[in-house]
């Protein structure tokens, strides 16, 4: 009966219980031990089924009285805020849906204004492509004959369609991808609502 | 063997309960309060210690303890009720007595024949 004594010592050592409270609860396991045993019964009387798994009955008995020492320089990080928020899957997922349509969208309206220098001036700009060929028009070389006739210009419309067909192409990965995320939640609150 | 099962289940249950009410019949060290159980026909033997549901009794201040000497042994640690121990006995025997009373209200239901 010593060797569970010890091994609870050894136990509540490895946990951090500080020597007082392991000693005092040694002496009085030690003691209802011994009165169980001189009254013609056994360890078993006092420990019930613990008595065979010393370790554990002596962490939890330390666990439940809230004298194990806390651990050491292993503190377990924040949780992030994914972790503390269930919203925030959904809702970062409703926020890149919403950014896919919206490329969608874009991507339509750029096809459907790239011959409308509105649309494909900002364009330009952006990719730093040379400008509208204008023919005839203000500031440009008279041809050496005797025009009649508007001016007209010629857009460069290829950095507009380039730049529609790449916001085509992430939006609709966008809200594939979105939609392979709804459509199982969907199906489940279907299966729900129809018990 | 489903019945110790259930019976274990249920001692569990309410063990911290029993431990209070032994305690409400004066202040108790850890085996002296097994064997008040057990004269009360609840044995902990197949059970697990009570020393664990002590510790959490005694962090959660529903008993106070004090070191006093027993009959010729060593030192004992006496468990006895605190005011909060005694309020929360009382709260349990409440819940206890609508529990089984629901639950018998149920299994009355049952009709058991008993063979001879």
């Amino acid at each position: 009966m010593i060797e569970f004594v010890e091994e609870c010592r050894r136990e509540w050592k490895h946990l951090g219980v500080p020597d007082p409270i392991a000693n005092e609860m040694a002496a009085d396991l030690t003691a209802d031990i011994e009165e169980a045993e001189a009254e013609g019964g056994s360890a078993e009387d006092v420990l019930g089924t613990s008595l065979f798994d010393p370790r554990r009955f002596a962490a939890a008995w330390a666990g439940a009285r809230g004298v194990i020492a806390p651990p050491v320089a292993v503190d377990a990080p924040a949780p992030l805020l994914r972790e503390r928020n269930p919203w925030y899957r959904p809702a970062v997922v409703l926020a890149l849906t919403g950014v896919g349509f919206l490329m969608t969208l874009a991507a339509a309206a750029l096809v459907v204004g790239r011959h409308s220098s509105a649309v494909a001036a900002p364009v330009r700009r952006i990719f730093a492509v040379p400008g509208p060929t204008r023919f005839f028009g203000p500031n440009q070389p008279m041809p050496p004959f005797r025009y009649i006739g508007p001016s007209f210009t010629v857009q460069n419309t290829a950095p507009v369609t380039v730049l529609a067909f790449a916001l085509l192409l992430i939006g609709l990965v966008v809200l594939g991808l979105a939609v392979l995320y709804w459509l199982p939640r969907f199906r489940r609150e279907s299966k729900r609502r129809l018990g | 063997m489903a019945n110790d099962g259930r019976r274990s289940q249920l001692l569990r249950g309410v063990l911290d309960l029993c431990l209070l009410a032994v305690m409400g019949e004066g202040p108790a060290y850890g085996y002296e309060m097994t064997k008040r159980l057990r004269a009360r026909g609840l044995s902990i033997v197949g059970e697990g210690s009570i020393y664990p549901l002590l510790g959490r009794l005694e962090r959660d201040r529903l008993v106070e303890t004090r070191r006093e000497a027993s009959n010729g042994g060593p030192p004992r640690k006496y468990y006895s009720l605190s005011p909060d121990g005694r309020q929360a006995l009382e709260a349990g025997v409440e819940e206890w007595k609508a529990a089984r009373d629901a639950i018998d209200g149920a299994l009355d239901l049952v009709k058991v024949e008993v063979t001879p």
